[in-house]
């Protein structure tokens, strides 16, 4: 297994593989898709040879962390199958659902934040990170409503999972962004209240911003657009609190040429270097 | 009193999968400029244009077809009956090609269904499970008995389909961009056979006759191999068996 580096990162995409494998970009690691993995063939092909140049980060969408009914047998299975054959140097997925009855609802979805859900949440992480045999990161969301009956602010829950479980937080400053937008929270409070020895990743992407007939913007998570200048601004607020950790900015639509991500990646890690001493080993339990 | 978790979830999953949110919404906080339902309609939009973009991957040739914005009505209507239960989209919708032959807006281009269908093919091959492929060589030393014996296992990317209208041929003009080939194809309606399977970094296809495909069928399905050759057809069918050896479309075999 191959360690993350406390540097910038791209994300690996089906439309860049044969150049990654061909060109050896110089960047210091990649982050898949786990799910884009699962199965076999051409794309695993890829991922194997990617894995001989760059240490590999395995980051899930589709394990529902969140979900009342617990994990599908199945596809920690494949999440298991996938991590011994990639040994990747970090495994992750998200503080949010997408499976109820067995349906997979291809998204992100909110929690009430209740103490019900925390519990829920933390005997699910307990159960990935004990079907990994490791520790794994689990990432703050976006989102668009709230609950009436929530009764735990996010970054409070986030915390709370994080010291309960043992498992490592993946900062997202995107998604701290666009949930802070859409619903009046202070991304600095939010911040603040993440246990920094916790952090083991941070994401950074660009999102869209919809005006609705109202003339009110709600912005959505996307990753198909350049990062603005707040979003930088609150990653280097995080980066002078959590240190230099492993960096990534994620482009899932309107993927641009190798190169640019290359850049993307390198404006990341000036900050790093700029602000950032390295403050401990990324978590590659 | 406060809702579970669960009952939050299935109210939820009901309102993504219909588009109707009124079950969330008392649920919901309604204290922004922002309303409930709008909010709700970003989970839909990404829902189903999640799903829609997993198509698009996986029907190329389709959408060049018919054109974006079409392939993107098509598929949404698809998604409507179409749920995935599983999070690795690229097992996802398999059953568009079935669904455009019923499709009414599709029906003057009746060539659409099988083009999907052998895109399936192509795109469940290139996904499936890595195997190694059966070398050859380790049946050399089979005493002629246990040749009669043998039960094969295919390569798990293997796919024999039943097409028609020249699916293959517009699938191949389409992905290559040969408009002259385009231009030149007057689909034909005669069914036809064909086997794909995944070899090197690539899925190959060849078409297969009504009698190369039912030999196919039964040496993939595990059939022992002297009770599938036929005594009027055995030189083709044994030429045909080294083709399948040759090109990796077995992955072991048994004698039991």
């Amino acid at each position: 297994m191959s360690p993350i580096p406390a540097t910038a990162g791209i994300g690996l995409r089906f439309q860049h593989h044969r150049a990654v494998v061909e060109t050896k970009p110089r960047v210091a690691w990649l982050e898949i898709h786990t799910e884009n993995y699962m199965g076999g063939g051409i794309p695993l092909h890829f991922l194997e040879q990617a894995r001989r140049d760059y240490p590999i980060s395995m980051h899930g969408v589709g394990l529902s962390l969140g979900s009342g009914e617990g994990l599908d047998d199945a596809h920690l299975a494949r999440t298991r199958a996938l991590a011994d054959r990639i040994e990747p140097g970090l495994i992750s997925d998200h503080l949010s659902w997408s499976v109820n009855d067995g349906t997979y609802l291809a998204d992100l979805l909110p929690l009430p934040l209740t103490e019900e859900a925390l519990d829920v949440v933390c005997a699910n992480v307990t159960r990935f990170q004990e079907a990994m045999s490791r520790q794994v990161l689990v990432e703050n969301p976006s989102s668009y409503l709230r609950y009436g009956h929530s009764t735990i602010p996010e970054w409070e829950f986030m915390a709370a999972v994080a010291n309960r479980t043992g498992c490592g937080i993946l900062c997202d400053v995107n998604n701290i962004f666009v949930s802070a937008s859409n619903h009046g929270w202070d991304a600095l409070t939010y911040l603040d209240a993440l246990p920094a020895k916790a952090i083991g990743e941070i994401h950074l992407a660009g999102h869209s911003k919809r005006v609705l007939d109202n003339g009110a913007v709600i912005r959505i998570d996307d990753h198909g657009s350049d990062v603005i200048d707040e979003v930088w601004a609150i990653y280097a607020a995080a980066i002078e609190r959590f240190g230099a950790v492993p960096s990534l900015i994620e482009r899932d639509n309107n993927i641009p040429a190798l190169e640019s991500l290359v850049g993307e990646a390198d404006h990341a890690a000036a900050i790093l270097s700029r602000l950032g001493p390295a403050q401990h080993d990324a978590h590659a339990a | 009193m406060m809702p579970t978790l669960r009952e939050v979830q299935a109210a939820f999953a009901q309102s993504l999968l219909t588009g109707e949110p009124s079950g969330t919404l008392p649920y919901l906080v309604d204290d922004h400029e922002i309303a409930p339902a709008d909010r709700m309609g970003v989970y839909r939009n990404t829902f189903v244009g999640t799903l829609v973009a997993a198509l698009r991957i996986t029907y190329p040739a389709i959408e060049r077809l018919v054109g974006e914005k079409f392939f993107e009505g098509a598929a949404t209507r698809f998604v409507r009956d179409h749920v995935p239960h599983a999070a690795h989209l690229n097992t996802y919708g398999g059953d568009f090609g079935d669904f455009l032959a019923g499709f009414a807006p599709a029906a003057s281009l009746p060539y659409l269904p099988d083009v999907a269908r052998l895109e399936w093919a192509v795109s469940s091959a290139a996904n499936a499970p890595d195997a190694l492929p059966l070398d050859p060589a380790a049946l050399g030393s089979l005493s002629e008995a246990d040749q009669g014996r043998i039960k094969f296992q295919p390569h798990p990317s293997v796919r024999i389909v039943h097409l028609a209208y020249d699916a293959d041929r517009i699938r191949k003009a389409v992905i290559d961009k040969n408009e002259a080939e385009m231009a030149g194809l007057a689909p034909d309606a005669t069914p036809f056979w064909l086997i794909a399977h995944r070899k090197d970094l690539d899925v190959v296809m060849r078409r297969l006759t009504d009698d190369e495909a039912r030999f196919s069928q039964a040496l993939m399905a595990g059939g022992q191999l002297d009770q599938i050759l036929a005594p009027d057809g055995m030189e083709a069918q044994i030429a045909l068996l080294g083709e399948h050896l040759a090109t990796g479309r077995f992955a072991g075999y048994s004698l039991d």
